[in-house]
C-alpha cells in the first residue's frame, strides 16, 4: 500500500546523535537556569528532592551534560567529514540562493499573498536555520562554558572583563537557544498540523509519504525519479 | 562590839547630864526667851551639838551671818515659837517654823511642785537668802535636792555653760512646775525660735499636738537636762530610740521599725567619719522639720532626692540631673527613677558591695522598668526586645559565665549620666561608640581595623549619621556572635546587613553611594551560589572585609586594584595573577563594561527579533496549514 510507504529521514547514527543532543540539551537547560533563578519554584522543588548538596550536584550534572554534548558534537564532526551520508547531510544543510527564494515565497504564502507553498527539498530554510543555530550555539556555549568551568585558569588570561563577557554570553545564548528550540523546533515536531501529533522521524527514522509530500516534496520527487527498483531494494532492507 | 557599847555608854552619860540640867532648872520658875542674846548665850558656842536621831548635829548659829541675811532684825523667837530656854531640847512638842506667819503672800507655793517642800530647803534656815541672792547662787540650790543622774547632767551641759539656770525652763520663785511634752516646744522656742517654727511644721509636732500627748518633743531628741547637740547622739538617743521600737512602729511596711532598722546595714551607717556615721537620719530627713516620707515637703520625697542626696553626692547628682532620668523626673514624670529607686532607702549600700549592683544583677534592676513595654521607646514603639534582648546578647552570656569584663547596662550608658545614643557626648553616640567598645580593653583589635575605614571616616570626619558604627552591624542590646557553625546563615546575614543600607534607595541617594552593589552581587555567581544554598560562596565580607572596609581608591583596601588578586586568591588560586580592568559591581554596563553592554544589546535584539519572528511564523504557518486541511477535507 502506497500510504504505508516509508522514507528514511534519520539513520540510527543520526538518531543517536540527535538523542544525545536533545537529552544533554534539556539537562543543560534545567541545571543552567536553576543557577540563574535559585528562588524559582521548580528549582526549589528539585533542590528539596536532592537535598543538602543540590547546588554542587547541579554543577556536576551540568558539566557532565556539557561533556556529553561536546562528545556528540565531536562525533558529528567526524560523521559529517568521514562518512558518505554525513558529507551529503552537511552539503544538503548548506544554505543556497534557492533558500532565499524559498524564504521569500514562503513568507508571501504565509501572509496569503501566494496561494501555493514553495516546494521544499530535503531541508527547508527552517531546518537549515535550526541546524546552523545549533552549530553556532554549541560553539558559543561550549567556549564560554569552558571558560567559566575553568575560571581560575581563564581568570588569568581574560581578566575579570573576560569572565563577565563569558558569563553574559553564556546566559543570553542559553535563553536564545532554549526559546528557539521551544518556539520553532518543538512546534514543527509536535504542533505542526502536517505531522501532528508528532513527527516520528527522531524515533523511527522514517517519514510517511504524506509527510514527505507536504514537507519535502522536492526530495520525494527526487527519490521517485531514482530507480524504483532501488527504492524497493531499500524497502526490503528494512 | 566594844564600839557600840562605848557609844551607848557615851549617849547614856550625855542623857544623864542633860537630865541633871533639867532637874536643876526645874527648880527655877518657867521662863521664855526675852532676846536673841539668850539664845546666842548657848548657840554661839561652836562646839554646841545635839543628838538628832542619833546623829551629832552642830547647834552653832553664826550670829553675824544671821544678821547679814535677809532676816537681819528678825528675832529668833519670831520663827522658833514656844521655845523654852531652860528646857533641852527647847520644846517637847516640836512646832515647825511657819514662814507664812510673816510671809502670808505666798499662796501659789502650795500648788507648786514644791508645795510640800520646806522653805528652808531652798532658802536655808538661818542665813536666809533673798531671791536676789538665790539667783546669784544659781542652780546649785536645786541640785542639792535634785540629785538624780538625769538632772545632774545639766551640769556642764550646753545650757549650763551658756548660763541657763533651772528656772530658765522650770519657772523661778515659788511657781516651779514640771513640764509636759506639749509645753516643751514653746519653752525651748523662747530661745530657739527658728527651730520651734520648723518643728511646728513637722510630723513630730503633728503627732504631739493632735494625737499623742507623749509624742516627740524637743527633749525626746535633745535630752532633758544634759542637752545633746552632736549628731550621733541625737540620732542614737533620739530618732532610733523611738523608731527602732517595734511596739511603736509595728509591721514591715515603710515607716516600720524593721524598715528603719535596715539603716544599720547601710553604707551610710557603716562608713564613719570622726566616729560619726557618714549620713545619719537628719542628713536625709532633715532635723526639726522632719516629715513623713510621702509628704510633698519632705526632703526624702522622690522629686527632692536630687537635692537631698546631692548635699553629699554632688558630683553624681549633677550628672544625674542632666540625664534622661533626671530630666524626666524634673518634668514630673512619675515613672522616672530617682536615687532611691535604684539605690534603696534605708539599706543603701555601695555599688561595690551591693550584690544588686553587680554587673549581672544590674541588668534586672534596669529591666525592672525597661521591659514589658512599660516605657515607650522613641524608635521602637512597644518592641520591648530592643532592650530586654540584652539578655540574649553575648555580653550577658559572658557575664553569666563569669567574665566580669563583659559590659552591663552602665558600661555603655553610664550610671548616673544615663545618656541615650542621640546625645552627642553620650558614650554610645555615633561618634563615641567606637571608643566605648574599642577602648574597653576587649575590642581593641577591631577598633584598630575600624579606624580609617570608610565607615569610620564618614562618621568622624563628616559627621555622617547614616554611616555604621559598632551597633549598626552588631546590634544594640542583642549583640550577637558570628554564627560560625552555619556559614550559609552567616553569609546571608551579612548580605542582609549590608543591604540594609546599600540597597536602601534613601540611604544610597542621600550619601551618593554606588547604586547597584547589592543587586549586582545578587546576580553574580557569588550571589547566585549563596542564594542557591552554597556554604562557601563569597559574601560582602569575603572581599570587603568587615571592620576595615575601605574604598577601592585606598591603597590599603582589600579591593584596591593591586590587592584584588590577593583578595580573590583567597578562594580562587588562579586569581593571584588575574587582572582587573572593569568594575566588579557594574552599575551602568554601558560605561563600566562596554563589551558586556554590547553583548547584552546584541542578544536582546536577537531574542526579541528572532524569537518574535519565529512566533509569528508559527502562527501564520499553523493558520495556513489548517486552512489547507479544511480545504482538503471538504
Amino acid at each position: 500500500m502506497e500510504a504505508e510507504e516509508k522514507y528514511l529521514r534519520m539513520t540510527k547514527s543520526e538518531r543517536i546523535q540527535h538523542f544525545l543532543l536533545l537529552s544533554s540539551f534539556m539537562v543543560l537547560i534545567v541545571t543552567g537556569f536553576a543557577l540563574k533563578f535559585p528562588e524559582a519554584w521548580w528549582v526549589k522543588m528539585i533542590s528539596a528532592v536532592i537535598g543538602e548538596y543540590a547546588f554542587e550536584a547541579r554543577g556536576i550534572v551540568h558539566r557532565v551534560a556539557s561533556v556529553v554534548m561536546i562528545v556528540a558534537s565531536i562525533y558529528h564532526l567526524y560523521y559529517i567529514s568521514m562518512t558518505q551520508r554525513g558529507r551529503q547531510l552537511v552539503k544538503d544543510f548548506f544554505p543556497s540562493l534557492r533558500d532565499i527564494t524559498e524564504f521569500k515565497d514562503s513568507m508571501l504564502y504565509l501572509v496569503g499573498r501566494k496561494s501555493d507553498r514553495p516546494l521544499y527539498g530535503r531541508f527547508s530554510y527552517i531546518e537549515k536555520m535550526e541546524y546552523w543555530a545549533v552549530v553556532w550555539g554549541t560553539v558559543i556555549m561550549g567556549a564560554t562554558g569552558f571558560i567559566l568551568w575553568f575560571k581560575d585558569f581563564f581568570f588569568r588570561i581574560v581578566g575579570n572583563v573576560g569572565m563577565d563577557i563569558a558569563t553574559a554570553i553564556h546566559y543570553y545564548e542559553a535563553i536564545l537557544a532554549s526559546l528557539a528550540i521551544l518556539v520553532w523546533h518543538l512546534y514543527f515536531v509536535f504542533v505542526n498540523p502536517d505531522v501532528r501529533p508528532m513527527n516520528k522521524a527522531w524515533l523511527s527514522g522514517y517519514l510517511t509519504k504524506e509527510e514527505m509530500e507536504k514537507e519535502h516534496p522536492l526530495e520525494l520527487q527526487k527519490i521517485e525519479e531514482e530507480s524504483v527498483a532501488e527504492e524497493k531494494k531499500m524497502k526490503s532492507e528494512l | 562590839m566594844n564600839k557600840i557599847i562605848r557609844n551607848i555608854f557615851v549617849a547614856l552619860t550625855g542623857l544623864f547630864i542633860a537630865f541633871l540640867f533639867i532637874a536643876v532648872s526645874e527648880n527655877t520658875t518657867m521662863s521664855f526667851v526675852d532676846s536673841d542674846e539668850d539664845c546666842y548665850a548657848c548657840h554661839e558656842d561652836k562646839d554646841l551639838t545635839a543628838d538628832v536621831n542619833g546623829k551629832k548635829v552642830s547647834m552653832f548659829i553664826d550670829k553675824n551671818k544671821v544678821n547679814a541675811s535677809a532676816h537681819a532684825g528678825v528675832e529668833c523667837r519670831d520663827c522658833h515659837q514656844n521655845y523654852n530656854p531652860d528646857e533641852v531640847p527647847h520644846t517637847k512638842t516640836k512646832t515647825n517654823v511657819n514662814c507664812q506667819s510673816c510671809h502670808d503672800d505666798l499662796k501659789g507655793i502650795t500648788e507648786s511642785v514644791h508645795g510640800k517642800v520646806e522653805c528652808s530647803s531652798c532658802h536655808k534656815p538661818h542665813e536666809i537668802k533673798t531671791v536676789k541672792q538665790m539667783k546669784e547662787a544659781g542652780s546649785g540650790e536645786c541640785l542639792d535636792c535634785h540629785k538624780t543622774k538625769g538632772v545632774r547632767q545639766f551640769v556642764n551641759s550646753i545650757h549650763d555653760k551658756k548660763g541657763l539656770e533651772c528656772e530658765s525652763c522650770h519657772k523661778g520663785g515659788h511657781g516651779v512646775a514640771n513640764l509636759t511634752n506639749k509645753d516643751v516646744p514653746s519653752l525651748c522656742g523662747k530661745c530657739h525660735s527658728q527651730n520651734k517654727m520648723a518643728l511646728a511644721n513637722s510630723v513630730h509636732n503633728t503627732t504631739l499636738s493632735q494625737s499623742n500627748t507623749k509624742g516627740p518633743t524637743c527633749s525626746d531628741c535633745h535630752g532633758v537636762h544634759g542637752i545633746l547637740t552632736s549628731k550621733i547622739s541625737i540620732e542614737s538617743e533620739g530618732c532610733l530610740n523611738c523608731h527602732l521600737d517595734e511596739k511603736k512602729f509595728p509591721g514591715e511596711e515603710k515607716g516600720s521599725a524593721k524598715f528603719v532598722a535596715q539603716y544599720r546595714t547601710s553604707v551610710h551607717a557603716s562608713i564613719t567619719k570622726n566616729d560619726v556615721e557618714a549620713a545619719g537620719c537628719v542628713d536625709c530627713h532633715g532635723d526639726h522639720m522632719v516629715q513623713n516620707a510621702d509628704n510633698p515637703q519632705a526632703a526624702t520625697i522622690r522629686a527632692r532626692q536630687m537635692e537631698t542626696c546631692g548635699k553629699c553626692h554632688s558630683d553624681v547628682v549633677s550628672e544625674f540631673k542632666i540625664s534622661k532620668h533626671g530630666q524626666e523626673l524634673a518634668n514630673g514624670n512619675k515613672d522616672a527613677p530617682t536615687c532611691s529607686d535604684c539605690h534603696g532607702e534605708h539599706d543603701i549600700k555601695t555599688t561595690f558591695s551591693n550584690d544588686e549592683f553587680s554587673k549581672i544583677n544590674l541588668v534586672d534592676k534596669c529591666l525592672s522598668c525597661h521591659k514589658d513595654g512599660k516605657i515607650k521607646h522613641k524608635n521602637y514603639n512597644g518592641e520591648e526586645e530592643l532592650i530586654s534582648g540584652y539578655k540574649e546578647s553575648q555580653h550577658y552570656k559572658a557575664l553569666q559565665k563569669g567574665n566580669l569584663d563583659a559590659p552591663t547596662c552602665s558600661n555603655c550608658h553610664g550610671a548616673h549620666e544615663m545618656k541615650s545614643a542621640s546625645e552627642v557626648d553620650s558614650k554610645i553616640s555615633k561618634r563615641n561608640l567606637e571608643k566605648t567598645c574599642g577602648e574597653s580593653g576587649c575590642h581593641s583589635d577591631q577598633l584598630k581595623e575600624y579606624i580609617g575605614s570608610v565607615h569610620e571616616v564618614a562618621i568622624t570626619r563628616d559627621g555622617n549619621k547614616d554611616s555604621p558604627t559598632c551597633n549598626d552591624c552588631h546590634g544594640n542590646h542583642v549583640i550577637s556572635k558570628k554564627v560560625i557553625d552555619d556559614k550559609l546563615e552567616q553569609s546571608k546575614a551579612v548580605i542582609k546587613l549590608c543591604s540594609n543600607c546599600h540597597a536602601s534607595t534613601e540611604i544610597v541617594d542621600r550619601n551618593d553611594l554606588p547604586t547597584k552593589v547589592a543587586e549586582s552581587y545578587k546576580e553574580s555567581f557569588h550571589g547566585l551560589a549563596t542564594r542557591s544554598g552554597l556554604q562557601e560562596a563569597a559574601n560582602c565580607e569575603s572581599c570587603h572585609g568587615n571592620h576595615n572596609i575601605r574604598p577601592s581608591t585606598d591603597s590599603t583596601s582589600t579591593i584596591f586594584k593591586t590587592n584584588l588578586p590577593q583578595t580573590c586568591g583567597n578562594c580562587h588560586p588562579g586569581a593571584t595573577e588575574a587582572f582587573f580592568t572593569t568594575k566588579i559591581h557594574i552599575e551602568d554596563a554601558r560605561k563600566d563594561s562596554p563589551i558586556v553592554y554590547i553583548v547584552t544589546v546584541f542578544y536582546m535584539a536577537m531574542i526579541i527579533g528572532l524569537i518574535g519572528f519565529m512566533v509569528l511564523h508559527n502562527i501564520l504557518d499553523y493558520r495556513r496549514k489548517t486552512q489547507l486541511k479544511k480545504a482538503d477535507g471538504s
